[in-house]
């Protein structure tokens, strides 16, 4: 075995190993940096090196939009200001087949440009819009699936705290990126519609009519849509548009979206300390967890190279004499298959020392692959059995839903979720449009 | 003893967390006042503030480790339990005093490096020389620190292991 064969082992082995013997992620990749460090660093000067990099791993501006994309998702859950915004969306959408189900993935859209945290859409539309469901005669499957599926496409509609840490720690453009989220995001969007509605003409028994719906007319049927929806969504308007016309940086653009969140949830009157205190702590809770991880992982990145175990691979995989397509094809395959078993963070920090040195020798258009990888990583969500928002579903659904309507519920979204990563792959113009557009 | 030693620690690593907290509400106000300031100038007024992204940053890394031992007290640092759960409860539980003994070496090796690294930077007069002049050693410093609470942390979470039913723990599984 060659030193960078022995390397690639030691990091990638060791690091899998201790991941799953259940070791907290972050302490995982720093107790093998400790090794690698010693190893291929020259010992105690190594182990100094290693902790000035930790220091400096998180102290980056470009991070600091985490947090505070975290932050705006949870000032809107705890204010209460999300659950009118769902209700400015049900008045608006009438006589359509499963219009619960179409107003859950409408609601969760306009939540998604406005959250940066898929749990708290997941679950902010599972307790709020489930019970409503399942009481007015919803099958579970059709009541659970298009929460769960359009709580997995907060991840790519920015802002999207992860979509910042995939930029961050992969070079790719973090605004480039979240805006290249937006057609891929909406595209599943509709087709989340169009396939409810399909689905409730072919089987109308999933959904039932709802004979004792008041419909709203004229101006009381607009007037929480007015009131609630458009205010909030302009907070999407200060981030996206500030971003776009490259007024702010992605890291401002983040502290005003927050900053007009709060603002809004004040002249709603629903801005309490109790409120901020809580947002706050669940924000400090998910970020501090996210950059604890990048404390260790960001080293964890060096080592590999400096141990010549990432040219080593990179050769390796680049001289099989295989095309940059099936190249593409392969790591989005590992993301999928790593989906299954570990989460997202973990995803990025074990396959990106690898994979961006290929995308860089290759000459992959990093936007397109950041996309691809957004939407792998929003699969992994979805995938039976340990998809996170699952797990959430399980959380907040009442017992007469069981584990069994959760997976059968999510398999079409699943589906739908892997045509788009096909169609960008076939189609890069899907992700790299907007961007390039934009500029 | 051990029990009310814990909460009482407890109860300083929730106030550190809290602490964190604070200062993340500190860094949206200073950036909004740095790009309010400088696209919105008042004449004769400042435009905008030079050293918000140099303590935004700090900030950043403060928060980290404010949090960092409140994390691990409320099990919240994420970890992937797909093979605890498949294990005996026995066998599972007997991974977690692995995953901990490792996780408490790792602890203290880092706090010993980093007071070398700390003192080191200390004796040198070294600088962090951007908007701001700061001695280094002023950013090292927190990572011993922390990693000396997390240690201690680590004591108490073994404590709890052993006390608690022979099986693996319920610990956060994503940060989604």
């Amino acid at each position: 075995m060659s030193s960078w064969q022995f390397a690639a082992c030691l990091m990638l082995g060791g690091s899998t190993v201790l991941l799953f013997i259940g070791m907290p992620v972050a302490l995982t990749f720093i107790s093998i940096n400790i090794v690698g460090a010693w190893l291929y660093m020259g010992g105690e000067p190594g182990m100094v090196q290693l902790v000035r990099s930790s220091v400096s791993s998180v102290m980056a501006f470009s991070l600091t939009p985490i947090p505070l994309f975290v932050l705006m998702g949870e000032i809107l859950f705890h204010t209460g200001l999300a659950f009118k915004v769902i209700e400015g969306v049900e008045r608006l959408i009438m006589r359509v087949p499963g219009r619960l189900a179409v107003v859950a993935v409408v609601a969760g859209t306009v939540f998604s440009a406005i959250s940066g945290s898929t749990i708290a859409t997941t679950a902010m539309l599972g307790s709020l819009m489930l019970p409503v469901m399942l009481a007015r005669g919803y099958h579970p499957t059709i009541a659970t699936g298009p929460i769960m599926a359009i709580g997995a496409v907060d991840m790519l509609i920015p802002p999207s705290a992860l979509t910042v840490l995939l930029g961050s720690l992969s070079g790719i453009s973090i605004s480039k990126l979240l805006i290249g989220g937006v057609v891929p995001g909406l595209l599943l969007s509709i087709c989340f519609v169009a396939w409810i509605i399909i689905r409730v003409r072919i089987s109308p028994h999933l959904a039932p009519n709802e004979t004792d719906l008041i419909e709203h007319k004229g101006w009381d049927r607009w007037q929480p849509f007015f009131a609630y929806v458009l205010p909030t969504l302009s907070i999407f308007a200060v981030v996206v548009g500030a971003l776009a016309a490259g007024w702010a940086t992605p890291t401002e653009c983040a502290a005003l979206g927050a900053f007009a969140t709060m603002v809004l949830a004040a002249c709603y009157k629903v801005l309490k300390w109790d409120a901020v205190l809580k947002s706050l702590k669940g924000t400090a809770g998910i970020s501090g967890m996210i950059l604890f991880i990048i404390l260790g992982a960001t080293t964890f990145a060096q080592i590999l190279s400096f141990s010549g175990a990432s040219t080593g691979l990179v050769q390796f995989i680049t001289g099989q004499g295989l095309s940059t397509s099936w190249i593409v094809v392969g790591m989005m395959l590992l993301l999928i298959f790593l989906g299954i078993f570990v989460d997202q963070v973990s995803m990025m920090m074990i396959t990106l020392p690898i994979f961006m040195p290929i995308v860089t020798a290759l000459g992959i258009d990093p936007i397109w692959f950041g996309v691809m990888f957004l939407i792998c990583m929003q699969l992994g969500l979805l995938l039976p059995p340990h998809g996170l928002l699952l797990m959430t579903m399980r959380g907040v659904a009442p017992p007469s839903v069981t584990m069994t309507h959760i997976f059968l519920a999510v398999g079409p979204y699943v589906v739908m979720s892997l045509i788009l990563l096909t169609a960008v792959f076939f189609m890069p113009g899907i992700a790299t449009w907007l961007p390039g557009w934009i500029g | 003893m051990i029990n009310k030693l814990s909460e009482a620690y407890g109860r300083f690593i929730s106030a550190l967390a809290l602490l964190g907290c604070l200062m993340l509400l500190f860094m949206m106000l200073l950036i909004v006042s740095d790009v309010a300031l400088r696209n919105f100038a008042i004449s004769g007024g400042p435009q905008g503030i030079g050293w918000s992204n140099e303590v935004s940053e700090f900030i950043l890394y403060a928060v980290t480790l404010c949090v960092a031992p409140w994390l691990l007290r409320q099990g919240q640092h994420i970890r992937v339990d797909i093979i605890l759960q498949a294990l005996p409860k026995r066998v599972a539980w007997g991974f977690e005093w692995v995953g901990d003994l490792l996780g408490l070496a790792c602890c203290l090796v880092i706090s010993y490096y980093g007071v070398q690294a700390t003192w080191a930077s200390y004796s040198a007069n070294s600088l962090n020389i951007k908007t701001l002049v700061t001695p280094e050693w002023w950013s090292l410093v927190p990572l011993p620190l922390v990693f000396s609470l997390l240690s201690i942390e680590m004591l108490f979470r073994m404590h709890r292991l052993w006390l608690a039913e022979r099986g693996p723990r319920n610990d956060a599984v994503s940060a989604a």
